[in-house]
């Protein structure tokens, strides 16, 4: 599996985190489903269909976080019987990206999270600040995905 | 190594794409679990799709080797160095198998372009040592001329240390020091001397986690050397990576006591150690033969470069 | 609230040369418990113990040996020994200069309390 960026400076942090923690999948996007990098998908429409869900899980993790408890939910984490999935917030200057794992059982929660803190740091260490999509339209959004999508995937 | 669940990843991807390299990984990793028969299918399908490809021949290679497929082998190797002629796993292979037949000046010829490529393959210079020791000693060069088949990878099972053929020795006579012995013409038999007697097993793997030197013969007397290799060298990596985070400095030393056997290891230049001992046998002597383990490698491979 | 694992840990870090004592989740690497020296990292130290341990576990089973008992890892500058039962494993982070024969022994028996 190949390693795809729309972003020089996510190559390095994602890598890292893909090789420590061993994810199967890693993607790393926009709150608005807009994909930086990522890792183990083989097709663009994938990639696309994880973001969307991925950012929409997010977004609807923060509001039943507020309704519940007056925050948003954050982290979130899936125990599957062969997979798991963690979607979690990457602050960086100017904005937060998303980080989406899928692991097996190569993996454990407990390494995930740790290389997570990892990735983490180094990705606001690498950040450029975030002038991305926040105050695009949603057409904007659809536009500025496949063309990273477009660009990873060797397709422009 | 990998776990059926990348081995179930690898197969989708290329379900979902048969015209893909993953069939490289694919054909590999089940090849190291020991599925020969799928990763013979793998690595044929593959190397139908991508002629042109070197590594796709050197695939079918190194699967048609662990079949004991030998004739297989050398022909695919051929074919990867005929596409690639510096193409360097195929000139180890077949450098590899070549020694394995006696053909001495051929395996010494692709073991030394191999080297060149790749300095740091200690498991290169250690073979290479050994060529030229037999080429100084005729009474070698007869032994090495005879053709010996290439072990296959055995079958995973169930795997027992053999049981006792005689007394073991006592801590006070494995800890009086062996001399080191002339480069063996076998690098099975590297460890000769070392150990107590056949209870115990001794391997010397590459950072592939292939065997470079050192056997290890189950309960039946099967070479399950390929087999455990593979597999612990695993145990050795996830050491590495845990030192790297801990803050503990490199590792030095891994034991693990299973219900079968206790089994230590070590780091030795880019390849690992290993000793296996049955349980009985009290920890304390199996770090003192993987010690002398150790240091025996060391001397060997040194002797080769 | 006393975690059932304290009288656990408080056994093993009288050791002299024991910095940390943790019982962590095998197959999720979280901790569970843990007595730790100030300066070690108790998630750092149950993710990847654990993972180490659950690989000698499975490597050790499909390389035919049986199940792993116990493990223990020596480096440079410390030593790190597990040991498993159940669900759970019982971590501990030692100076080199520990003695590692009473540890595992230590060990072995404070192992039976877990699950």
């Amino acid at each position: 599996m190949k390693l795809q960026v729309a972003a020089d400076w996510v190559e390095q942090p994602l890598k890292a985190f893909v090789d420590d923690a061993r994810a199967e999948i890693a993607v790393l996007m926009h709150p608005s489903g807009q994909v930086l990098g990522q890792f183990g998908f083989a097709r663009s429409v994938d990639v696309q269909t994880a973001c969307a869900l991925s950012a929409a899980i997010y977004a609807s993790a923060g509001e039943l976080g507020r309704q519940m408890q007056g925050k948003p939910f954050t982290v979130m984490h899936y125990a599957g019987k062969a997979r798991q999935m963690f979607l979690a917030p990457v602050p960086i200057d100017g904005g937060t990206l998303l980080l989406l794992a899928v692991f097996g059982e190569e993996s454990t929660l407990g390494l995930v999270q740790v290389y997570f803190q990892d990735f983490q740091r180094a990705a606001a260490q690498a950040a450029p600040h975030w002038t991305g999509a926040e105050t695009a339209l949603a057409s904007d959004f659809e536009v500025e995905l496949n063309r990273n999508l477009a660009a990873m995937f060797g397709r422009t | 190594m990998m776990g059926p669940d990348d081995i179930r990843v690898l197969s989708d991807a290329l379900a979902a794409d048969p015209g893909s390299l993953v069939f490289l990984q694919l054909g590999e990793a089940l090849r190291r679990q020991g599925q020969l028969d799928l990763a013979w299918r793998v690595a044929m399908r593959g190397a139908e799709r991508h002629p042109q490809r070197p590594d796709a021949h050197d695939l079918l290679a190194r699967v048609a080797a662990d079949r004991g497929d030998l004739d297989r082998a050398r022909s695919a190797w051929e074919s990867a160095l005929a596409l690639s002629p510096g193409h360097p796993a195929a000139q180890k292979g077949l450098g590899f198998l070549f020694f394995q037949q006696g053909l001495r000046a051929d395996a010494e010829r692709l073991l030394a372009a191999a080297q060149a490529a790749d300095p740091a393959d200690a498991s290169l210079g250690a073979a290479l040592a050994k060529i030229r020791a037999i080429g100084a000693d005729p009474a070698d060069a007869d032994d090495a001329a005879q053709v010996r088949p290439m072990a296959p990878t055995p079958p995973r099972a169930s795997v027992a240390i053999a049981p006792p053929s005689a007394q073991p020795r006592t801590t006070q006579a494995i800890a009086a020091p062996a001399p080191f012995a002339p480069a063996p013409a076998d690098p099975r038999d590297v460890f000769a001397g070392v150990l107590p007697d056949e209870t115990h097993a001794a391997l010397f793997l590459d950072a592939d986690g292939l065997v470079v030197a050192g056997r290890y013969k189950a309960a039946d007397g099967r070479d399950v050397s390929a087999d455990i290799g593979a597999q612990l060298s695993g145990v050795s990596d996830e050491a590495s990576r845990a030192m790297r985070h801990l803050g503990l400095g490199a590792w030095t030393h891994l034991a693990v006591e299973a219900e079968q056997a206790s089994v230590a290891m070590a780091p030795v230049g880019d390849g690992v150690v290993l000793v296996a001992a049955p349980r009985r046998v009290p920890l304390g002597f199996v770090r003192r033969m993987l010690d002398r383990a150790a240091e025996r490698v060391k001397r060997w491979v040194e002797s080769g470069t | 609230m006393t975690s059932p694992y304290a009288t656990i840990l408080a056994g093993l870090i009288r050791h002299r040369g024991v910095k940390g004592c943790l019982v962590v989740g095998e197959t999720d690497g979280l901790l569970v418990d843990s007595t730790l020296q100030f300066g070690v990292n108790g998630q750092i130290f149950a993710a990847l113990t654990a993972s180490l341990f659950r690989k000698a576990r499975r490597a050790s089973q499909a390389a035919g040996l049986g199940d792993a008992a116990f493990v223990q890892l020596e480096a440079e500058n410390g030593r790190v020994c597990a040991v498993g039962r159940g669900e759970l494993v019982l971590v501990v982070v030692a100076e080199p200069r520990v003695n590692l024969g009473l540890v595992r022994v230590d060990m072995l028996k404070a192992v039976e309390a877990l699950a």
